[in-house]
């Protein structure tokens, strides 16, 4: 894959310079449907709007791991004059260490859509400070799954939640911490509900005592799950649903639309995201150091993050939620693909109800109080 | 004739020396190598503080894996006598025909698939209780979902049963089949032929596939992943968890070891049971 990519790369300048024209050149961590974004999507619009200018795509692999090989490109072209990518799209994770090692520029003043993101994501990556080094490209989200025919009104908060599952035993279910992230998302929210202060835990500075002051939520945590149903992953939790075994359970948003889509979900399912909220994760933008073509890598990242792309490519072709401010899509979008995605948890619940990953040493110890607490 | 044993003798040891290397490379470095990391801190210091937090997070999902395992391999053993018996003492052509021709099926198919029909066989509103509700055998309200330990134990059963039978039904066609004729021209039933002259003759080999069963499904990662939810869940699924949320080797190790033992306990039954054979006049 590495060999691939960097042969890629080189037949990307090899074509470009006899031109004399610019080449952008892309890479991303993520599935093929990123490569294939840019690739046929972002890519040809850019080049319109730039003649002269190709846009590479290159995919570097799924997951933190596809991140993990754009550190290791951009760590071992250190020294050289330039780096071979201009653009890149990465996880939170790598984000931070990037940040922190110096290879990535501070670009967003640069950048007018950048006044467009709310997100807290946009400033913090895990506990690492990473503001002005990226935008988010989109945000996927947990949230509560629920089936609107067995249950008229969704509980508003993690609280009411508690109460419903009380006394309507076993139709509430989630898969754990084992089973994939919906679990831990659905473990992380309780937390940041009954936990004590939620933000701490986002922004730090990390204190080991902190998880003393979790037992009790987690105690109640453990009742909970006499009257919860375990299931097998995140999987588990949609065909639970699906089949009508459980009437509410946390799922991936564009997992969840995407299953609607395909048939996997009968039409009269629902999301709701209760308060305090429940995390989820953004890919983002970021442009390395010693780009050769910063003004450029930035004119790309402005038209990947403006509204009518956000809300074109992002929101109406992918099922993702967009990585800018949702208010700023109104009217972008035609009303069906509006109401597909914000009728259920709307751009007001997205801003203030759309919660990080705790700091990496809290998430650690959020999983295994859990362990130690609930599952044994 | 001397120098002639000699290379006869390093002509056996280059002939066993690929399948040796090979126990070495693959097993034991890899076992030497998490047995340190289950005894020792990352300065290299002596501890059993993984064990001690095995012990403190995963004492629940280990008794679980045992009664899980044992569970399995007893209910495969009476499957497999059942099956075997019938192959052997049947006397209908046509059930023992469709027998023969079917029993193997499930060792042609991966724990993971099995693990992924049974998910949609066993489940609440799956095909098996939908089947049921529609015969007019059972109301749709009375339905419960068999995905837990319920489902974990199908699964193994249905999956080792076959390779246990296939052992079995082999050793019983080997014995002497004038001692069984015997017995049922005195008179004995079928199955006091087969628990009383038959199954004492196979009793080594079918310890023999059970503690092999034992010992594969002690170290399934799908089945349990699959077909129940995590509280509790065997150990496996417990150290993938340990690696792939917080990179911690020490302690997955330390299941490791818990895991070794406890096949480890198997295995010496199975040994004393032999030995104590062989030492018999």
């Amino acid at each position: 894959m590495r060999t691939l990519t960097i042969a890629c790369s080189i037949a990307a300048l090899m074509a470009a310079t006899p031109l004399s024209a610019q080449t952008l050149n892309v890479a991303t961590a993520g599935d093929q449907n990123m490569v294939d974004y840019v690739k046929d999507y972002l890519g040809p619009m850019f080049e319109k709007a730039h003649p002269g200018v190709k846009v590479v795509s290159v995919g570097t692999g799924p997951g933190d791991s596809g991140s993990q090989k754009i550190y290791e490109k951009l760590d071992a072209q250190k020294a050289s004059a330039a780096t071979d990518f201009d653009v890149v799209v990465i996880h939170q994770k790598a984000a931070g260490t990037m940040v922190k090692e110096g290879l990535l520029a501070k670009y967003t003043g640069g950048v007018d859509t950048a006044k467009l993101v709310s997100s807290e994501a946009a400033k913090n990556a895990l506990g690492a400070d990473v503001s002005g080094y990226v935008l988010p490209m989109f945000q996927s989200q947990t949230a509560l799954a629920y089936n609107a025919d067995l249950l008229k009104t969704p509980p508003n908060s993690f609280a009411e939640l508690k109460d419903w599952v009380s006394k309507n035993p076993k139709q509430f279910g989630y898969n754990g911490i084992k089973g994939g992230m919906s679990g831990v998302a659905f473990v992380t929210g309780w937390v940041y509900a009954f936990g004590g202060d939620a933000d701490k835990l986002v922004k730090g500075p990390y204190d080991p005592a902190v998880k003393a002051g979790w037992d009790g939520a987690l105690a109640d945590l453990k009742t909970f799950n006499k009257n919860a149903v375990i299931t097998p992953g995140n999987a588990g939790t949609l065909d639970m649903l699906n089949r009508g075994e459980i009437a509410m359970g946390p799922v991936w948003v564009d997992m969840f639309y995407s299953w609607q889509a395909d048939g996997k979900l009968p039409p009269n399912m629902k999301l709701k995201l209760a308060a305090p909220g429940m995390p989820g994760q953004p890919m983002y933008y970021a442009v390395p150091e010693k780009t050769a073509h910063r003004k450029l890598a930035e004119a790309f990242i402005a038209l990947a993050t403006s509204p009518q792309v956000q809300a074109d490519g992002i929101v109406k072709r992918f099922n993702w939620y967009p990585g800018i401010d949702a208010k700023n899509l109104e009217g972008k979008l035609d009303q069906a693909a509006w109401n597909k995605l914000f009728t259920d948890i709307t751009p007001a619940d997205l801003s203030s109800k759309a919660k990080p990953f705790p700091i990496a040493p809290y998430f650690n110890d959020i999983l295994e109080s859990y362990e130690k607490k609930v599952a044994n | 004739m001397a120098p002639n044993m000699l290379s006869q003798r390093q002509l056996a040891l280059i002939l066993i020396a690929p399948g040796l290397f090979l126990v070495a490379a693959l097993f034991l470095y890899p076992l030497g190598f998490s047995l340190i990391s289950a005894f020792t801190r990352p300065d290299g210091s002596l501890t059993l503080e993984w064990f001690a937090k095995a012990f403190e997070l995963y004492s629940g999902d280990i008794l679980f894996t045992i009664i899980i395992v044992v569970t399995s391999c007893v209910l495969t053993g009476l499957a497999a006598i059942a099956i075997a018996g019938t192959l052997t003492l049947g006397e209908n052509r046509w059930v023992v025909g469709t027998l023969r021709a079917l029993y193997r099926w499930p060792l042609f198919i991966p724990f993971i698939v099995a693990a992924q029909c049974m998910r949609t066989f066993l489940a609440k509103n799956g095909l098996m209780n939908n089947t049921f509700v529609s015969l007019g055998l059972m109301e749709p309200l009375s339905a419960t979902s068999f995905l837990d330990w319920r489902g974990i134990i199908a699964t193994f059963v249905w999956k080792q049963t076959p390779f246990v039978a296939l052992l079995l039904a082999g050793a019983l066609a080997s014995i002497d089949r004038a001692t069984l004729e015997a017995g049922r021209n005195l008179g004995a039933s079928r199955p006091r032929v087969l628990f009383e002259l038959a199954l004492p003759q196979v009793m080594p080999t079918l310890l023999v596939a059970l503690v092999l069963s034992f010992v594969t499904m002690l170290s399934v990662l799908s089945v349990p992943m699959m077909v129940a939810g995590s509280q509790p869940t065997m150990l496996t699924v417990d150290m993938a968890f340990r690696i792939n949320a917080y990179g911690d080797y020490s302690t997955a190790n330390a299941l490791g070891v818990i895991t070794y033992l406890i096949s480890a306990g198997a295995a010496i039954l199975y040994l004393k049971r032999g030995l104590a054979k062989e030492g018999a006049p």
